[in-house]
């Protein structure tokens, strides 16, 4: 009869039964199994915090597209709550959609831009984002003239712009035509919509990060921590898919402001460029300026290579 | 028997025509396709705007507008004093020279900047009416209008501006919703000494990221700023 | 079958889950030690992990620039290690190996603690992993077959749905002193062959498919996976061999350690070739889409913090490789584990911090933002580990009674089970 202990080890003599049935070993089993749920209970003890902070309605809810618009619109208005309890602000998250006939692109002129990225700054303002951080959806790099290597490109520059040897290139999503991030995402909460938005729902995303894996231009971010914005500065206008308070844990991304270009007005990054290097329009207007310069100036995107087919178009002027 | 025969390797054929077809069909629309939205129109399609190229731009300045000089006196209602040019060029003789090859005024308008290629004052400035500008055929222009002279000589950038490409802009991309504004040529271009002035660059990134590489550049101190591999 | 067998059998599958929990917790003062020390490492992990949950993803040292770090590397490296537990399969089932054969239960439990942790690492990575629903299909939303990562979710979920299967069968029968039933596990240890090639070369894909990361867009990345899977996995059951031997009293047999030592010498060698494969491509010519490379191997621009570390795993492969390769070293437990320990070194720094980080670094526009690991991410990291290889012993610890016994299946019924079926008491075994 072979014994259950290993015969290597220093050896354990089974103990006799006592009277009452419980060993000495069976005792600090039990109390070694209590410690053990005492310290579990300990290890978990953050999770009770966290958990407490979120509601049962906004952990089943569907995917946006599933929603009927009274569930959205049910959604949102608890979202408005949310941050008026949280924050004291009123706000208005509308659902912005799509308009049929359209399709939005993108310009940057090259030889105007000065990369004085006030287009960073109102970004950071118009779509609530992280002060500490000072998240942008726009990263602008100053670039070597005579070249367009972006190893070359650095985003730390501070002296007086424009350098008389550089030029300044501001990157941002370029709602891609065939994006990679849709493609890679396991749970569809992200997608690419008829107007050439790719979007986010927050309430959806998983927060595994492939979409940001898979981006070829740096253009998505995640909220690495809850998002903090004075309530004075809070943006009230928002839409559901743009520039609401974000939750921590998922990825957010630019949307060509979607809650103002699908009301016909122009993004804010756009508004903001003192120099007019921003043209912005609808791709199917025969008449817009976004088609003017894409028929008369010599465009290019980034990375073309790749395969994404940007609706992010930049040029010179000469 | 051997209509059967001949079926198999036809059937084959089609299938594999038919999935090709597909196929590069798939191909040709990219992603498109498969990520089209359930769209839910909310108000009007968008209409073809106005051809923005033959636009009429409504000018920044608004009609009527008069520069003055200022004097750095207030009114008794708060309002800044000026002077209009005619005040003091009524009675002075036009120097035509004024201007030309560095020759500055000597006196008056003695920190004005003058940078703007071998006109003299008058190229732009009307000697008949100082409270007015001059059109190179000599018409008389309001200083309301005056993004008409830049766009005299500098045709490229007014086809640019005029389509959108140049100059600052608010409001609505889509002119059937809402109005646009824009920019003067003057907004940003001081008329005198036209030259794009540096800007102290703004916002600038303080992300882990952003800042990781500045600390690293500061500690090579050959802060060259080609970074050949 | 009618309701009194299958009331017998519940009632026998809940006995004998009432024995493996008392064989889990039965031991010698070595093994309570070995446990506690788990446990609490597990338990260390779980709380930093609540924290991480609690406080978001911050508290790690991963960035918009370095979005992935040690879990993702952690996480690649032990679905390899899954796919390597199969190794001994093959030559056992395939080449009827008999001396393998009663082994090939290592390999597989080794499997199911393995995506265990894989799928751990997984979870501690999610920014939020309470929406996990999220995927499935009809409640939620399952971008299958676009996505790799949703090919990854069933690959991985299968195989260890396979393995727990095969080897809860095995353990099960054996407790019931019957015979297993060859149909009920001999068709899935087939398919388990086939499956665990699957599983690494669908996590391959997931990086390989991505154009906007040029270290990962290569061809070769399925490859390698592959062969540094069987280098893996190969040389943790070698000193799991050992260490069953010393401390569980199991007869290991000198044949199946040849094995695995002969599949690793070609593995090895192949994976050099490949490591000189990758840096002669990308170093020839040179080019924008070397950078990653380049950062790895030599530093750029004054960023080298994964220089020592991959040229460690150089050495430690090259190393491992020499003494891997000297004639009679399976015959020399000592130098033998000391290699295995090098070799399995050596591919975890290579896949994981020299094959998830570098790929982020530079980033897709080209900025170049390192990545330091955490307090944090190195105690989940340990938590992980701890609590699979406490789920490793568990078990091992369960199947004691089949390792020790030598050809099991030819001595059913006759010899050991001297009581009926159903009779096995909680408790000692009593073999």
């Amino acid at each position: 009869m072979i014994n259950n202990t290993p015969p290597a080890g220093p050896a354990s003599a089974p103990e006799a039964e006592p009277a009452g049935g419980m060993t000495r070993r069976t005792a600090i089993k039990a109390l070694g199994a209590t410690l053990g749920a005492a310290a579990f209970a300990q290890a978990i003890a953050p999770l009770t915090e966290w958990a407490e902070n979120m509601s049962l309605d906004e952990y089943l809810q569907k995917h946006y597209r599933e929603l009927s618009p009274f569930d959205l619109g049910v959604v949102m208005a608890r979202m408005e709550q949310i941050t008026k309890e949280e924050t004291g602000v009123d706000v208005h998250i509308g659902d912005y959609r799509p308009q049929p006939g359209v399709k939005f692109g993108y310009a940057l002129n090259l030889s105007v831009c000065v990369g004085c990225r006030r287009c960073a700054k109102a970004c950071h303002i118009e779509n609530n984002h992280d002060r500490p951080s000072g998240n942008s959806y726009i990263r602008v790099l100053e670039m070597e003239k005579g070249s367009l290597d972006l190893a070359k490109g650095r985003v730390n520059y501070d002296k007086p712009v424009p350098h008389p040897d550089k030029f300044y290139m501001p990157v941002q999503c370029q709602q891609c035509d065939k994006p990679p991030c849709v493609s890679v995402c396991p749970v569809e909460a992200t997608w690419k919509e008829s107007d050439g938005i790719v979007v986010v729902d927050y309430n959806w995303c998983i927060g595994c990060r492939y979409c940001e894996a898979a981006c070829p231009y740096h253009a998505r971010r995640f909220n690495w921590t809850k998002p903090q914005v004075p309530a004075a500065e809070i943006n009230p206008d928002q839409g559901y898919l743009s520039n609401r308070l974000r939750p921590q844990g998922v990825m957010e991304k630019c949307t060509f402001c979607l809650h103002r270009s699908r009301q016909g007005k122009l993004p804010a990054c756009l508004e903001a460029c003192p120099t007019g290097a921003r043209v912005f329009g609808n791709l199917l207007d025969p008449e817009s300026e976004i088609r003017w310069v894409l028929k008369n100036k010599r465009v290019f995107v980034l990375k073309e290579e790749v395969g994404t087919q940007p609706s992010f178009f930049y040029f010179f002027d000469e | 028997m051997k209509g059967r025969l001949i079926l198999l390797p036809l059937a084959s054929v089609v299938l594999l025509a038919l999935g090709g077809q597909w196929l590069l069909g798939e191909a040709k629309l990219g992603g498109a396709r498969e990520f089209s939205a359930e769209v839910v129109s909310v108000g009007q399609p968008a209409k073809p705007t106005k051809p923005a190229a033959r636009a009429e731009v409504p000018p920044h300045r608004p009609a009527g507008y008069q520069p003055k000089v200022a004097t750095g006196l207030i009114d008794h209602h708060g309002n800044a004093v000026g002077v209009a040019c005619m005040t003091c060029h009524a009675t002075k003789t036009p120097n035509l020279e004024a201007g030309r090859e560095g020759r500055v005024p000597a006196e008056f308008h003695q920190k004005l900047v003058y940078a703007h290629g071998e006109q003299s004052c008058l190229s732009c400035h009307n000697s008949e009416d100082y409270d007015a500008l001059r059109l190179a055929d000599g018409r008389k222009l309001a200083f309301a209008d005056a993004q008409k002279l830049c766009q005299q000589c500098h045709g490229p950038q007014t086809r640019d501006y005029l389509h959108g490409s140049h100059g600052g802009m608010r409001g609505y991309w889509d002119k059937t919703k809402g109005e646009r504004t824009r920019l003067t040529c003057t907004d940003c271009h001081d008329a005198h000494a036209p030259a794009y002035p540096a800007w102290t660059p703004v916002f600038a990134p303080k992300d882990g990221g952003a800042l990781q590489q500045k600390a690293r550049e500061e500690k090579s101190n050959h802060s060259t700023t080609t970074h050949d591999q | 079958m009618n309701n009194a067998r299958v009331a017998e059998q519940f009632t026998s599958y809940c006995r004998f889950l009432w024995k493996a929990v008392c064989d889990a917790t039965d031991g010698s003062w070595w093994f309570y030690a070995w446990m506690i020390l788990l446990t609490a490492l597990s338990l260390t992990g779980l709380h930093a992990w609540a924290v991480q949950v609690r406080d978001g993803l911050i508290v790690t040292g991963m960035s918009d620039h370095v979005s992935w770090g040690l879990y993702i590397a952690n996480f690649t490296f032990m679905v390899g290690l899954a796919a390597g537990g199969v190794m001994m399969v093959i030559p056992a089932y395939l080449y009827h190996d008999h001396e393998m054969h009663d082994l090939t239960i290592v390999g597989e439990l080794l499997a199911v603690a393995a995506i265990v942790m894989s799928i751990c690492f997984v979870v501690v990575d999610m920014g939020r992993p309470e929406r996990f629903w999220h995927m499935f299909p009809i409640v939620g939303r399952f971008n299958w077959p676009v996505s790799m990562l949703t090919w990854d979710v069933l690959v991985l979920n299968g195989y260890l749905g396979l393995n727990l299967h095969i080897c809860g069968y095995l353990l099960y029968k054996r407790f019931r002193c019957e015979r297993p039933n060859s149909k009920w596990y001999v068709p899935f240890v087939y398919l388990s062959i086939f499956w665990a090639i699957s599983i690494h070369t669908v996590t391959a894909f997931l990086y390989s498919g991505l154009g906007g990361r040029p270290l990962w867009n290569t061809a070769l990345l399925a490859p390698r996976f592959l062969v540094t899977a069987f280098i893996a996995g190969p040389a943790f059951i070698i000193v799991l061999l050992f260490i069953l031997r010393r401390f569980g009293g199991v007869p290991i047999a000198a044949r199946p350690v040849q094995v695995l030592v002969n599949i690793v010498r070609v593995t090895l060698l192949i994976n050099l070739l490949m490591v000189a494969s990758e840096l002669f491509t990308e170093l020839y010519a040179g080019g924008a889409h070397t950078a990653s490379s380049h950062y790895l191997f030599f530093g750029l621009h004054g960023a080298n913090a994964l220089v020592p570390w991959i040229w460690s795993a150089v050495a430690m492969g090259i190393i491992a490789t020499v003494m891997f390769l000297r004639p009679g070293v399976a015959g020399r437990p000592v130098w033998l584990t000391l290699a295995c320990v090098l070799a399995f070194a050596g591919i975890w720094i290579e896949k994981g911090m020299g094959l998830i980080v570098p790929a982020f670094i530079p980033s897709t526009l080209h900025e170049i933002v390192e990545y330091f690991p955490s307090l944090v991410e190195w105690q989940i990291m340990a938590g992980i580990w701890a609590w699979g290889l406490l789920i490793l012993t568990v078990m091992l610890k369960i199947a004691l009674p089949i390792l020790r016994q030598p050809h099991p299946e030819e001595n059913f019924p006759t010899r050991v089970c001297a009581t009926s079926p159903a009779g096995n008491t909680g408790g000692h075994s009593h073999l």
